[in-house]
């Protein structure tokens, strides 16, 4: 039996009929073609599948797909305008943040509303925004740098 | 000797970053084709039985099911292996550990293909299991293969070990024991695999080393090596995990698609992952050494216990590693080593990042500040003393001749962190029940694959009629950064910048069997075969642009994509104008590098030889915080120095940096596989528990540089080393904060508190727990 | 995932009557985190029903009401370790929701989710026996209170049948001169499930006498309570270290009275111990 939801994805408004026995993770990478969001664990730990509902960083994976009904999600691939890419998404480049890249949408999206809410975190509001998104490459500190750093270029602007 | 070199040692960014922060990059999982099956892989019930009979037909009944599949259905070699050809595609006539495959299922959704497995009925007749190597080590122990279960003992023996315990004044024997660890990249296995117009197969797939995997394809298909082409997609993680694992995934994946006709992908979920592939072996090691109260070292008699698992895999060679550096980078006349792999029902082992260093150097390396302390002396005195230094001569014999940077490397690192003090200080009593700690470690380690086998690998460079540049090669990338060394070390001998060049993932039928990209070789081997490569092109580039400019080819360069007048600076032509000439002049601007490793040897009766052409040196020092009432470990502060040749790129070599003493982190405190009668209990991150941001420490980073002549540009060697000492530094300094010493690897909670591990029998992972056996110990539900 | 029927409204007398109609066959869904892990392994028992509590507006918000906190079920542990009353009035609950699982997790992660699945490790809800919270269930023809240290039987087994909701947490501010903290032992310092915790509150006089001693050990105990035994300890004395080891050394014993001695007592017995007398000095210190 489908559900009938309205949303809006990427800024972009959906009205959809969906089937409610898959994740927000499935409905993205398979209904959408959103490949960019990851699937890592499925179970809400490493957080590859991160995505923001509603501004706040959510686990797809949890997420069951009625359930962004009226809300708004924001997966890496909305992340820049266009061309141009987010700070955050500079940043990682720049500072050596992305090494093999599997953790690096979900971190994007983890960073974004840390930034979103906090316009200078210190090392430890980072650290602790972030321990939900498992790395396995880059021992997290060239991500903490990434963030940092975007922090400060989003101050500038 | 520092070269002006405009992109070498460089912090450019990584050649692939874009496509990851965008989410455009195409991981295995991420390719979709029309009419696409999904195949799924049916486990085994049992870690050790006969297979009595296999049903599939209620299975293939079900609407959907477009094959079921069993090892009678593959054409060719049932069995793989990269030296003992005996690891199971799917299991014929007996399982041997509960990750072994019994049937396949394609079907048209994956909840079918999952359906249909429930519907594939087995008779199975369970078999006696043994699952510890001394056990399985034993005549009367079940066997797994054949009629003995040690299937390797590697030898070291260097001068008379009786002579070596006489002369010494203390003998000192210790018994340490590391656990399983699971590569945990984050992306779990996946592949695509479509029958191909050759009549054979194309694999796009998350797969390390493509050619061994192409290899057993081949084989396993009746196929030529030229109709299977595997492509490797880009790849999340690997740490040299994805090899075997994929191989079997590649294999079940193309013998469905070639029997459907169709596309077929498979995924693996983490459970299935976790529960199939293989792990870093644990090592029961025993160390007994004589020392005269000078700390000298008179003797180092060393016996080796290592799990191979249900599949010999890597181990021969993993094995070899320990027993050629099983000593450390100490001065020894005396040695005897003994390491022996032993197949047991655990999950099968094999290659991972440090490929069996990480173990050895946890037993070296408590070893070293026992008899420090034994002797009075702190941990540095006690290293210095005994360290290489050019022209030692190692276990195996060979004489060190490079700059063996190993006392240079340990200084460094202590001063930045004012060890010695602090290490006095710490010994001292402290009041308060969180004490403070801090530990050292320090390893060499052979660079490349060293007398394992042939070493050669080739990169290919192409440059566009447009100038733009296209870098391929059979080194693999898998987020170590090895396709932004070969890019810029092209860059390089170009002139050109790095926005010029694209590298094409690899692909088997487009680029040389270069051997897997394993043992820290990419940047040696992609690298030199890369140099070699852009030099030939190089080399046409500038006889044309001779002939178009009439400058002698002497004075003339490429810099800033421009060829210049060397001694005026002046621009000649744009790098595009030249490609242009070139192309018009029918000249080739196709450069195809190949590099094969200086000689190495081995005799393997006496376990000497020239084990590897040159080495890498490294320490690591941690500062930790001990919970004294908790057990709880917090590392605070830490230091990796790691003598790396020549830096190609200064932030890929952090990032290695970082990356390894993480991984290090979470052999040393937090994880650890644990298989009870056969079956895993951690079957996901829930259980099994990788450092999160909140427990890695900053690290202080010192890259030292000492040119080796081996490797492009001087470069050596950095992935591996990073990951081989954090463990005995946090664990050295646990014992300097509180006294107590850990012999066996994780230092858990309980290990801390306690001094030994807590097993509640029959717990089990996640997976297979049913919510009502759960109680308060083992709360797994957050 | 099998399928099931999805059930969603915005009104909780349609939810309640939702859950009339299907009984033990639905399954109350907030904020998924536990639920959907569940429903990933192919439990025996499959929901017919799953229905979607999250739009239901009276049931999220914190508020604050004479001298009592009402804590709506929906909030998240992101929404209690933000919320100032609580971090003024109930300081253990913001601490404990602060450590929960990682950011995504108490993003999504709801106080009622963890009530009602009653892990044992489930965070809040040690600091909530202590802050004497009673809760409300309410069916479609019923509603009904109970003191939440009455509510659970087992690990995930509580007192709530299936055709109830939970609507309300409630209970009394801390005094103002109390003290409150939550201390949470884990393997690693963040998506850490607690091996042990502690939820303490301390209350002393002007002369330094302790007025108010509540206790209540988290994973240790088969079910949560507030361990009377080593606050009596406590109560009319001045605090010290003996003391404090005092109370520490009775909550273990209370703990193997219950539990008996099994594979893990070698190890909680001594450090639950400290972790009380941990727990006490902080409150005293801070």
């Amino acid at each position: 039996m489908k559900v009938n939801i309205k949303t809006k994805i990427n800024n972009k408004v959906y009205e959809l009929s969906v089937s409610p026995n898959q994740t927000l993770l499935h409905f993205l990478r398979e209904e959408l073609g959103l490949t960019g969001t990851k699937c890592g664990c499925e179970i809400g730990e490493c957080g590859a599948c991160t995505v923001l509902l509603n501004g706040k960083a959510v686990n797809s994976c949890l997420v069951l797909v009625p359930q962004i009904h009226n809300k708004e999600v924001l997966t890496v691939e909305g992340l820049a305008e266009g061309d141009v890419l987010h700070p955050l998404q500079k940043a990682f480049i720049d500072y050596g943040a992305v090494h093999c890249g599997f953790c690096t949408p979900g971190l994007l999206m983890t960073s974004k509303e840390l930034l979103d809410e906090n316009s200078e975190p210190d090392e430890v509001e980072i650290r602790t925004a972030i321990a939900g998104n498992l790395c396995r490459c880059t021992g997290y500190i060239q991500i903490v740098e990434a963030i940092k750093g975007a922090s400060k270029e989003l101050r500038k602007s | 000797m520092e070269q002006n070199y405009k992109i070498i040692g460089k912090p450019e960014s990584r050649v692939d970053a874009l496509g990851k922060v965008t989410g455009k990059a195409k991981f295995a999982e991420d390719y979709n084709v029309a009419h696409q099956l999904y195949g799924k892989v049916l486990r085994a019930k049992h870690p050790h039985a006969k297979i009595l009979k296999i049903d599939t037909s209620k299975a293939e009944k079900l609407p959907g099911v477009e094959a079921v599949l069993t090892a009678k259905d593959i054409p060719g070699s049932k069995v793989f292996g990269i030296v003992v050809q005996n690891q199971a595609i799917l299991a014929e006539d007996r399982v041997r550990y509960l990750g072994d495959g019994v049937a396949l299922v394609a079907a048209k959704t994956k909840e079918i293909a999952e359906e249909a497995l429930e519907l594939i009925e087995v008779e199975y007749e369970p078999l006696p299991v043994v699952t510890d190597p001394e056990d399985a080590a034993h005549p009367d122990a079940p066997k797994i293969h054949g009629d003995d279960n040690v299937f390797v003992h590697h030898k070291v023996r260097k001068g008379d070990i009786e002579k070596g315990f006489a002369e010494a004044e203390f003998i000192i024997e210790k018994k340490f024991k590391t656990q399983f660890i699971e590569h945990s990249y984050l992306e779990p296995e996946a592949v695509l695999a479509e029958p191909s117009e050759h009549g054979g197969v194309r694999i796009i797939g998350s797969v390390q080393n493509l050619f061994s995997s192409r290899r057993s394809v081949a084989a396993a298909l009746n196929l030529p090596l030229n109709k299977v082409q595997i492509i490797q997609a880009t790849l999340g993680g690997s740490f040299g995990g994805k090899d075997e694992v994929m191989t079997s995934m590649c294999c079940r994946a193309a013998l469905l698609a070639l029997k459907t006709g169709k596309p077929v992908k498979m995924v693996n979920t983490r459970e299935e992952s976790m529960l199939e592939s293989y792990k870093r072996h644990p090592y029961t090691m025993y160390y007994k050494w004589g020392i005269k109260k000078d700390g000298s070292i008179t003797a180092m008699e060393i016996k080796i216990y290592a799990d191979g698992g249900a599949y010999a895999s890597m181990s021969p060679f993993v094995t070899w590693r320990s027993v050629v550096q099983a000593t450390g980078p100490y001065y020894c006349e005396n040695v005897k080593t003994d390491v022996y792999a032993v197949y047991t029902n655990n999950n099968y082992t094999g290659a991972m990042r440090g490929f069996g260093s990480p173990q050895v150097n946890f037993a070296i390396e408590s070893m070293m500040d026992i008899i420090a302390e034994k002797v009075g002396k702190d941990p540095l005195e006690i290293r210095l003393q005994n360290g290489f230094e050019r022209g030692a001569i190692t276990a195996t014999g060979q004489t060190l001749d490079h700059n063996v940077s190993l006392k240079e490397v340990l200084t460094k690192a202590a001063k930045e962190i004012d060890f010695q003090n602090k290490w006095r200080q710490y010994k001292s009593a402290q009041d308060s029940p969180i004490r403070r700690g801090i530990g050292l470690a320090c390893s060499y380690r052979g660079v490349s694959l060293g007398a394992e086998g042939t070493d050669a690998a080739g990169t290919i460079v192409s440059v566009q009629t447009d100038g733009s540049v296209i870098v391929s090669s059979g080194i693999t990338d898998m987020g170590q950064g090895a396709q932004t060394q070969m890019c810029q070390i092209a860059a390089e001998v170009l002139g050109i910048t790095m926005d010029r060049i694209v590298f094409l993932n690899t692909n088997t039928s487009r680029v040389p069997d270069s051997g897997p990209t394993v043992a820290s070789r990419g940047t040696i081997m992609g690298g030199y075969a890369a140099k070699r490569a852009a030099e030939i092109v190089r080399s046409t580039l500038l006889s044309v642009a001779s002939e178009m400019t009439g400058y002698d080819v002497q004075v003339l360069d490429l810099k800033d994509n421009y060829l210049i007048d060397k001694d005026s600076g002046e621009r000649l032509a744009s790098f595009s104008e030249l490609a242009a000439e070139c192309f018009k002049k029918g000249r080739p601007m196709y450069g195809f590098g190949w590099y094969k490793s200086p000689q190495t040897s081995w005799d393997e009766e006496h376990g000497q030889g020239i084990a590897y052409f040159t080495f890498v040196y490294g320490t690591n020092i941690a500062e930790v915080e001990v919970d004294t009432e908790t057990g709880k470990v917090n590392v605070v502060d830490f230091v990796s120095a790691h003598d790396v040749g020549r830096a190609i790129n200064r932030q890929t070599v952090l990032g290695q940096f970082y990356g390894g003493v993480a991984m290090g982190l979470g052999y040393g405190l937090l994880e650890e596989f644990e298989i009870e009668d056969g079956i895993p209990k951690q079957l996901n991150f829930d259980e099994y528990l990788l450092p999160t941001a909140m427990d890695v420490p900053n690290v202080r980073a010192i890259i030292v540089e000492n040119e080796d002549s081996t490797g492009p540009f001087g470069a050596k060697s950095i992935g591996e080393p990073t990951n081989e000492i954090a463990a005995p530094a946090i664990v050295n300094a646990i014992y300097n904060a509180t006294g107590k010493r850990i012999y066996e690897l994780p230092a858990n909670l309980e290990r801390v508190l306690l001094g030994h591990k807590l097993t509640r029998k029959g717990e089990r992972g996640s997976v297979q727990k049913e919510k009502e056996e759960l109680v308060i110990e083992s709360c797994k539900i957050k | 995932m099998k399928p099931f029927e999805y059930k969603f409204s915005e009104k909780l007398d349609e939810i309640l009557d939702i859950l009339s109609k299907f009984g033990p066959e639905a399954k109350i869904l907030a904020g998924g985190t536990d639920l959907l892990i569940e429903l990933r392994r192919k439990p025996a028992k499959f929901p017919k029903a799953i229905v979607d509590i999250s739009y239901v507006k009276e049931l999220d918000g914190i508020y604050e009401n004479d001298n009592h906190i009402i804590l709506k079920p929906l909030s998240t542990h992101t929404q209690i370790y933000k919320s100032n009353v609580l971090r003024r009035k109930a300081y253990l609950l913001s601490e404990a929701a602060s450590q929960i699982g990682s950011l995504q997790i108490r993003n999504r992660g709801t106080v009622g989710g963890n009530i009602m699945n009653a892990a044992a490790c489930a965070d809040t809800v040690p600091p909530l026996i202590a802050l004497n919270a009673e809760i409300t269930l309410q069916s479609i023809n019923d509603a009904r209170i109970l003191p939440l240290n009455d509510f659970f039987i087992k690990p995930y087994k509580t007192k709530a049948n299936p055709d109830e909701v939970l609507t309300e947490i409630k209970f009394s501010a801390l005094p103002e001169n109390a003290k409150s903290v939550f201390i949470k032992l884990g393997r690693r310092n963040a998506l850490s499930i607690s091996r042990l915790s502690v939820a303490a509150v301390l209350q002393q006089d002007d002369s330094g006498k302790i007025l108010d001693a509540r206790l209540v050990p988290g994973a240790a105990l088969p079910t949560w309570r507030r361990v009377t035994e080593a606050e009596e300890i406590l109560i009319g004395e001045k605090p010290s270290m003996e003391l404090f080891r005092a109370a520490g050394a009775k909550v273990s014993e209370v703990m193997i009275s219950y539990t008996g001695r099994r594979w893990s007592t070698e190890y909680k017995e001594p450090v639950i111990s400290a972790l009380v007398r941990r727990a006490l000095e902080k409150c005293v210190m801070t």
